[in-house]
């Protein structure tokens, strides 16, 4: 049972509540008027036809959503979407893990290791793109140009024109730029294994793959909660590499959701129709990461 | 080779539409040197004590073509130099996006330009961003389109024409001595490129203004000489995308996109077409005068040739109307008298006799001055000028380039040309998609109107 406060620790307490208000509130006031505020706004926004430019802004009800829901384009643009998120959540993680195992496993030059593994996360996605453009480049590209030196020419290709590869080579560079940060978390999470465990297992005759299967791998669900919904939403907003890369083409090729959100928008002249996809999305980022934490919570351990 | 120098001739260059229209010209001079302009308003008779007085204002203006950029920002230099009390801030970015894009990004953040190179006149005319053209400059030019019967653009130049621009050498290794005189002979001169193992033509596909350069040529030999009221008469549905004259134009860009392009065009940037073209990896380009410089900085040894591509039957059809576009003062900027005096002196200064010609000369541009403009033309901008000039030729516009009742909705054109490159990459049937086309078209222009 808590002491019941003196006058004076009251008042202490009151004028330290006082110093928290008066410390959070700028920041606050900051969310509110950059987050909260446009949020609403924007929720008012996707149910009007307004063109972002004008003051013209009318009610339209439904028809932003109706027309989502019959668009070829958006449709496509969904497709795209979930399946470079899933794609990407599995080839991150899995280059992940497998680099975080083997930087926590080698002897030497460790931190050379971690810092050449982490270095395409300092890029920005604009950057990474325009090198990744330049290396599939079809007629200078670095790629094309090894293929005709070892004379294997059949095999060049329009890594990024080409509709069979432009969707593999986005989703390949994104891993390259961002396996390094998800690197980080499991190598965090690698060195919170006790080593004693390891040991036991060694005794009792388990090899690595057993170690990693029985000990290693659910011992790491912790950071694997964190990087699959990290990864996930990552790659359902993915936009930077799509913009400089390939522009949504060959054709709709590659468009996704927060890609045609900003061509309809800004491009299009339709902010109304935009921001009603933009909702979609939102929605649609909330339910997979709520199903997504629910799922991998069920399985982490806790020593 | 080495008859290039000569070909390099003084030339006196008539702005060719003026030769038409150009009644009533006056004398109007550069407003920095206080020449006379025929308007005696009091803007165009500043004052000295004005010059003093230190003035602000932004441009915006497209960044794409290197050439055009740096001729801009030439004048801009030019013009502050001369007048030290008049500072410009150059806004302008290169940016992956589209010009329309950036602009209205711009006016998103509340940083929309005070003079911008206007591009969709109609859409910012409408949204009440952008003023009109003040009476005192109209008269600088041949011509000046109108929007619902206002003048807001001061023409950088008039529209350029696309045509073929094509390696000498190229040519001569595949036995071509004579221009294509048919859209039927270029074909057969495309087989003789094949043959001889050089890809024939690049298309720098990845920038999706650069597919309108070959599916404008064919819908203008198709469609739009044929019919300049065509886009009104689709937004009033009584003419479609899988009538005759469209299909057949998609059938043609099908066709050669097929055969004769660089397999790596949908990966190609505008700005690399002229670096593929001089390194012997193909033989042609179809794009507009604007690349003369380009080309040339890319390889100055490289001999090139123009001309404009014939349709079936051997005529002559353009990309050549004027069209609404150019300097344009934002209509909040314009609310500032000192502002509005300071931009007109920049505009007056120029569309100036010396330094438009200088700017022309840079960008291979086809002048929009009443008065006449001399500048230095290159052996193929000399072949532009004379296409222009050519009564015969038959001049329009992109599709998208139309204004009043024949604009077309603004998100329409990049969808389209978008479903153009899906064709071909699908193998897709033709009527098929332009039916896709008549579908999205009725639904943009539906979603427009509420």
């Amino acid at each position: 049972m808590a002491l019941p406060l003196t006058d004076n620790k009251k008042k202490k307490k009151k004028k330290w509540q006082t110093y928290a208000v008066l410390f959070i509130l700028p920041s606050f006031l900051l969310y509110l008027l950059f987050v909260i505020v446009p949020t609403f706004s924007s929720l008012y926004l996707s149910f009007t036809s307004w063109d972002g430019v004008s003051s013209d802004i009318r009610f339209i009800g439904f028809n932003n959503f109706v027309e989502i829901w019959n668009s070829e384009r958006v449709h496509n643009a969904l497709k795209n979407t979930l399946f470079m998120a899933v794609v990407l959540v599995l080839l991150e993680n899995i280059v992940a893990l497998a680099l975080a195992m083997l930087v926590d496993q080698v002897r030497w030059f460790r931190n050379l290791f971690r810092s050449v593994f982490y270095f395409p996360v300092l890029l920005s996605g604009i950057v990474m793109g325009f090198v990744w453009t330049i290396i599939l480049n079809y007629n200078f590209g670095v790629i094309n140009q090894l293929l005709d030196m070892i004379g294997l020419s059949s095999l060049k290709a329009d890594w990024l024109g080409n509709p069979d590869f432009a969707m593999l080579s986005i989703i390949l560079s994104t891993v390259w730029k961002s396996a390094g940060y998800y690197m980080i978390i499991y190598l965090a999470g690698l060195q919170g294994i006790p080593q004693e465990l390891a040991e036991a297992a060694n005794i009792d005759g388990a090899n690595r793959w057993q170690q990693f299967l029985h000990i290693t791998f659910p011992l790491l669900a912790g950071a694997m909660t964190v990087c699959i919904v990290l990864s996930m939403i990552g790659s359902l907003k993915i936009f930077d590499q799509i913009a400089v890369m390939t522009d949504g083409g060959p054709g709709f090729e590659t468009e996704t959701l927060t890609y045609i959100i900003y061509k309809v928008g800004f491009g299009e002249l339709r902010q109304g129709f935009g921001t009603a996809l933009a909702q979609v999305l939102f929605l649609l980022i909330l339910i997979v990461t709520i199903i997504q934490v629910k799922f991998l919570r069920k399985r982490e351990v806790q020593l | 080779m080495l008859k290039k120098s000569m070909t390099q001739l003084f030339v006196l260059v008539l702005a060719f539409t003026l030769v038409l229209t150009a009644c009533g010209a006056n004398n109007v001079g550069n407003g920095n040197t206080g020449n006379k302009n025929e308007g005696t308003t009091p803007e165009s008779t500043t004052p000295a004590k004005e010059e003093a007085k230190q003035v602000e204002f932004t441009i915006g203006y497209a960044t794409g073509d290197p050439a055009t950029k740096k001729a801009v920002a030439d004048s801009i230099k030019a013009f502050t130099d001369a007048n030290p009390n008049i500072k410009i801030v150059d806004v302008s970015e290169g940016t992956s996006s589209s010009y329309l894009d950036w602009l209205k990004t711009k006016d998103a953040v509340g940083e929309f330009p005070d003079l911008v190179e206007m591009r969709d006149t109609e859409i910012f005319a409408k949204a009440g961003k952008i003023a009109e053209l003040p009476s005192d400059l109209t008269d600088l030019f041949s011509k000046t389109p109108e929007v619902n019967g206002k003048v807001y653009n001061a023409p950088i130049t008039f529209n350029a024409p696309q045509g073929i621009i094509y390696s000498k050498k190229a040519y001569a290794n595949a036995g071509i001595t004579e221009l294509p005189k048919t859209y039927g002979e270029f074909l057969e001169a495309q087989e003789k490129l094949k043959a001889t193992g050089i890809t024939p033509i690049v298309v720098g596909g990845k920038d999706i203004f650069h597919m309108g350069f070959w599916l404008n040529k064919f819908l203008i030999d198709e469609v739009y000489v044929k019919d300049g009221d065509w886009n009104s008469k689709r937004t009033a549905k009584t003419v479609s995308f899988t009538d005759a004259g469209p299909v057949q134009a998609m059938t043609d860009y099908k066709e050669l996109f097929t055969k004769y392009v660089d397999k790596g065009w949908l990966s190609t940037a505008d700005n690399q077409t002229a670096s593929i073209l001089v390194s012997g990896k193909a033989a042609q380009l179809f794009s507009g005068p604007w690349m003369f410089t380009q080309i040339k900085e890319a390889d100055p040894s490289f001999e090139f040739g123009y001309y404009a591509l014939p349709d079936r039957a051997g005529g002559i059809n353009v990309i050549g109307l004027p069209s609404p576009a150019g300097w344009t003062l934002s209509a909040e900027a314009a609310k500032d008298a000192d502002k509005t005096e300071a931009m007109k002196s920049f505009i007056r200064f120029f569309f100036s006799k010396e330094q438009y010609s200088q700017y022309l000369k840079a960008a291979n541009g086809i002048p929009s001055t009443k008065e006449e403009v001399i500048y230095e033309a290159t052996e193929q901008m000399q072949e532009v000028l004379k296409i222009m000039a050519d009564p015969n030729v038959k001049k329009s516009l992109a599709i998208n380039n139309w204004w009043g009742e024949n604009q077309i909705p603004p998100q329409f054109r990049n969808w389209f040309y978008k479903l153009m490159q899906d064709l071909v990459l699908k193998d897709g049937n033709v009527a098929e998609y332009m039916g896709k086309a008549d579908v999205e078209y009725d639904t943009q222009v539906k979603a427009n109107k509420q």
